[in-house]
């Protein structure tokens, strides 16, 4: 082997580590499962481009309504390249939340949900939204 | 005289012939365009093209930012729109390769970080085979070309990053295992969807790597273009290797099957090889016969390669519009399927084999007919299918173009929230309002690009028509102007529907 292939080998061989470092920093720092359960509604059904309602009931493992949370919303499409909606929901009782979600084209959307607990727990959850109709 | 087969022995000129010994240049058609700028000679840029290490500067980045996806694709987030290796890929990617098609030429196969891969493979992996002859041809390409298309549309590689970064490892694993078997460099050749796609869209590109001055060409003794140059001339050392695809640069016309890696330029001893501006998409006007292609009109692979270009574009968009759902919901009633695979078949027969032999079957009869010519159908057909390039090039950058467009500043919160995920956030928290240009701003782009494609087709049409028949050449165009503006309309429809992004039907 000579110098130069060692030089090029020594190269790829940097990239790799930088890949594998970078890698191993790619991990979640939310629950993404768990004992809560995030169920969801939306209106219109079926949905369509422009405003809809959601609403989350959201409860513990014992199915009591978990209350005085923060919720925060992000609808993606399943795409990229598309700008991503947000939307913060207010409580409407205890374990019942509500927005109004902008879905900007017809297709196939994403729903993150995030909740910040108040015992400081974070949690993520996700749920489809497809075929979402022009209007 | 020197022997000039050594580069392209088993790389001919036509699949199954030998490699026309390159001593005797025949003039090329006269040219009928102005004295052509040579962007080797600009200031900057120039200097940069002609350094010997150029291709590789512009090859690391592009490696670079491939590991980033496939590593982000396979350990980053699942959803598309926030994973470097799907907006990278499908928006980004996508959406500057057409455009350098456009304004340049094929840069993308320069900068091709495979064949970084694949060069420094070949410092330990010396291949003596050549590739087998019954595979010189584009039709194991084409094949793979219309295979990726369909699993695209089956698998929502759009929509996955995973299995878009298994796609571009399954490129690097197929480009080190062919160039490492096979001499010279039959993946970009013979197997690399992208390359093909490349070679047929840079017919209409304004850039071209050819040669400066053929007289020169015709006292060369040693056509280091092909041969590559050694120590010594009867050395066997090869100091700088030649073109790998059997592009013999006084007798190559045309982009096809050039990847821009200047190696010709580099091994040039006049320095006789510039990358000259010209007419885009003239070349398909040309049947002479060109150096590593052959004839045109004698090649149904390439003919079918520009047909699954063009329709395959049609078909691409229709993907992502409304009424293939519709269709689709249909076709699984009629087949009695749940399943997608079968109705995407079924589409798929229909759009790229289906329509084109129907459309350019009753084109190629009309011509004969309304032009009282006396020939065969499939040769004419073949011969006009190059004219529909230009046209399929448009749908492509009217498609390409809006999502390059309109998402062209999401790889910046994208990048940031890899760089985030990853605990470094250097560069700060996810700016995820920026998007790119409106579309009210895209679409009338996209009807200009569409309307500079459609012109394209009729010009190049007209100029078939006027060689093959010369007492009636209107009629013979309007033939083939009647399928290029029905292809043109629906082409319209689609980009008049409104988009919808849907990686399901039937509700599944």
């Amino acid at each position: 082997m000579n110098k130069a292939s060692r030089r090029c080998l020594r190269a790829f061989g940097a990239l790799a580590l930088s890949a594998g470092l970078f890698l191993a920093g790619c991990q979640r720092r939310v629950e993404t499962r768990g004992d809560i359960t995030v169920e969801h509604e939306i209106e219109p059904r079926p949905p369509r481009v422009g405003p809809a309602r959601v609403t989350l009931r959201v409860a513990d493992a014992s199915g009591r309504p978990l209350g005085g949370a923060r919720v925060r919303l992000e609808a993606n499409m399943s795409h990229a390249g598309m700008r991503p909606v947000f939307a913060d929901a207010s409580e409407l009782e205890p374990g019942r939340y509500q927005t109004e979600l902008e879905f900007t084209m017809a297709g196939d959307w994403v729903v993150l949900v995030r909740l910040d607990l108040p015992d400081g727990r974070k949690i993520e959850r996700q749920f489809d939204v497809k075929g979402v109709q022009s209007g | 005289m020197l022997k000039v087969s050594s580069q392209a022995e088993g790389l001919s000129e036509r699949p199954g012939t030998p490699a026309p010994a390159p001593h005797s240049i025949p003039p090329r058609r006269a040219a009928t365009t102005p004295p052509a700028t040579d962007l080797l000679r600009w200031p900057v840029v120039g200097r940069l093209l002609r350094w010997r290490h150029a291709r590789t500067l512009l090859q690391i980045p592009m490696f670079a930012v491939a590991v980033l996806m496939i590593a982000h694709g396979l350990f980053g987030p699942a959803l598309a729109p926030k994973n470097l290796a799907t907006t990278l890929t499908w928006v980004h990617f996508r959406g500057a390769l057409v455009l350098v098609l456009l304004l340049a030429g094929n840069f993308f196969c320069m900068a091709c970080p495979f064949m970084l891969a694949r060069n420094l493979a070949r410092r330990f992996v010396r291949p003596v085979r050549n590739w087998p002859r019954p595979l010189r041809n584009k039709w194991l390409s084409l094949a793979l070309f219309v295979l990726v298309l369909f699993a695209y549309e089956l698998f929502d590689l759009w929509a996955s990053p995973w299995w878009t970064a298994w796609l571009v490892v399954a490129y690097f694993a197929g480009a080190l295992l062919v160039d490492s078997l096979f001499r010279h460099a039959p993946f970009c050749k013979f197997v690399c969807p992208v390359g093909q796609f490349n070679f047929v869209a840079s017919t209409v590109s304004p850039l071209e790597v050819k040669v400066r001055d053929l007289d020169v060409c015709t006292s060369c003794q040693t056509k280091d273009c092909i041969r590559g140059r050694r120590a010594e001339p009867q050395s066997p050392v090869v100091i700088q290797r030649g073109c790998e695809l059997a592009l013999f640069q006084p007798r190559k016309v045309g982009n096809l099957d050039c990847t821009f890696c200047l190696d010709c330029v580099q091994a040039c001893p006049h320095d006789n090889v510039g990358i000259l501006s010209r007419v885009p998409a003239e070349e398909l006007t040309v049947d002479t016969l060109r150096s590593g292609v052959g004839r045109l009109s004698r090649r149904r692979d390439l003919s079918a390669l520009a047909v699954v270009f063009t329709f395959g574009a049609l078909l691409n968009a229709f993907g992502m519009v409304s009424p293939v759902y519709a269709l689709q919901g249909w076709l699984a009633g009629v087949l009695g399927v749940r399943s997608e695979a079968p109705v995407l078949g079924v589409l798929f027969a229909l759009a790229l084999v289906v329509e084109p032999v129907v459309l350019l079957g009753a084109a190629g009869w009309l011509s004969l007919k309304w032009g009282g010519r006396r020939g065969a159908l499939l040769p004419t057909v073949v011969r006009y299918s190059y004219a529909l390039i230009p046209l399929g090039f448009g749908v492509w950058l009217s498609h390409y173009g809006f999502h390059f467009l309109t998402g062209l500043y999401t790889f910046i919160p994208v990048a940031q929230g890899a760089l985030a995920g990853a605990g470094w956030p250097v560069l700060g928290e996810p700016l995820w309002q920026l998007a790119g240009l409106p579309e009210r701003v895209v679409y009338p782009l996209e009807l200009g690009l569409l309307g500079l494609g459609l012109l394209g087709s009729l010009l190049t049409a007209y100029r078939l028509a006027e060689d093959d028949a010369a007492a009636h050449p209107r009629r013979v165009f309007a033939a083939w102007a009647s399928v290029c503006v029905l292809l043109w309309v629906s082409a319209l429809w689609l980009l008049s529907q409104p988009m919808e992004m849907r990686g399901t039907f039937l509700g599944g």
